[in-house]
């Protein structure tokens, strides 16, 4: 009881920070081995806010780290994905959070952009966080159906702001990402 | 020129640029020229007189991983035959480079590409994708690109040193 209080209070004074999302880790399916084509390595590379491109043995999937202080387009990521003849199987993104409160189903702002959370339990993050993607093309389909089964809100179908999103004040078409942790 | 025209001409430039890229069968193979474990530099030209398989890999790369172990029994039964693998590692990690030769028990040469895709050697040798492999007969001349283990080793056997 004491904790959902403090999320209220947090949420009132609207404690809202995120320094930064500052890294990454995508996994990325297709035919053949991703990690092993120079034009996947070469189209994430090009991303004006990537720093780095690794490959991560155990998980054979990317790492990604972010530069300081740039606008990071997550669609820009499954784009240059998609561009290099691949998919995106799952995108963990990680941020520095201070006392950021988040509720299940509902929408908040984090670093310049709208996020929405799904199938989580109500709050505080501090410290590094790392959340999922659950848009559509961000994870396969039968995960993307499985994450959609855990709203009724049409946001998640399209990943930009409808009817049931305008009442919390957001403009109508806002690109929304919905995230899970 | 109208606009549809230079984009045709441009895409057919960037496509014929990729595929001509990789080194051709029955050329003579470019120089390798990098540093192996020790930190010293071997080069491609050194084998000559060897039929050598010219295997570019990296440690996270799992195709390059099983074939590794694949044609390590190969490898094994024909060395003594004049037969080499000059491996060149795309890793960005030295230590997971390193590691990966110990787990796979590698015993045949290895090098690596520091400047990884865009490195001068990657480049020369238009490397896309790993796995790629090039099979050189003893003068050095590609005979074969992504050659399969049988064609390996017809070449060892019917050229005796």
């Amino acid at each position: 009881m004491k904790k959902n209080y403090l999320i209220l209070i947090l949420l009132l004074i609207g404690t809202r920070s995120i320094s930064q999302f500052n890294s990454a880790n995508l996994q990325a399916a297709g035919l053949t081995c991703a990690m092993c084509s120079k034009a996947i390595n070469k189209s994430l590379e090009k991303l004006a806010f990537v720093e780095k491109v690794t490959a991560d043995i155990k998980t054979s999937s990317f790492d990604i780290v972010f530069k300081k202080e740039t606008m990071v387009d997550f669609d820009a990521i499954k784009k240059a994905v998609i561009d290099a003849g691949f998919s995106v199987a799952k995108l963990k993104i990680t941020g520095i959070f201070s006392s950021t409160a988040i509720q299940n189903e509902k929408h908040i702002q984090l670093n310049g952009k709208t996020f929405h959370f799904l199938n989580i339990t109500n709050q505080i993050l501090d410290g590094e966080k790392t959340l999922v993607i659950t848009d559509r093309d961000f994870l396969s389909a039968k995960e993307f159906k499985k994450y959609s089964a855990t709203t009724k809100m049409t946001c998640q179908q399209t990943g930009k702001a409808g009817s049931c999103c305008i009442k919390d004040g957001i403009e109508k078409d806002t690109r929304i990402f919905h995230v899970t942790i | 020129m109208t606009i549809k025209n230079t984009i045709v001409t441009s895409f057919i430039a960037f496509y014929a640029g990729t595929v001509f890229a990789q080194p051709v069968i029955g050329r003579l193979a470019p120089e390798i020229s990098l540093k192996d474990i020790n930190g010293v530099t071997q080069k491609l030209s050194d084998s000559k007189g060897k039929i050598v398989l010219i295997d570019f890999w990296a440690s996270w790369c799992m195709p390059c991983r099983r074939s590794n172990k694949d044609i390590l029994p190969l490898y094994n039964k024909y060395k003594s035959k004049g037969f080499e693998i000059f491996a060149v590692s795309l890793d960005e990690k030295p230590t997971d480079w390193k590691r990966a030769i110990l787990a796979d028990k590698i015993k045949w040469m290895q090098v690596i590409e520091e400047g990884r895709w865009d490195g001068s050697v990657a480049t020369t040798w238009g490397i896309e994708l790993l796995p790629t492999t090039f099979l050189l007969d003893r003068d050095g001349i590609i005979i074969a690109i992504n050659p399969t283990k049988g064609q390996i080793l017809s070449l060892i056997k019917k050229s005796a040193p």
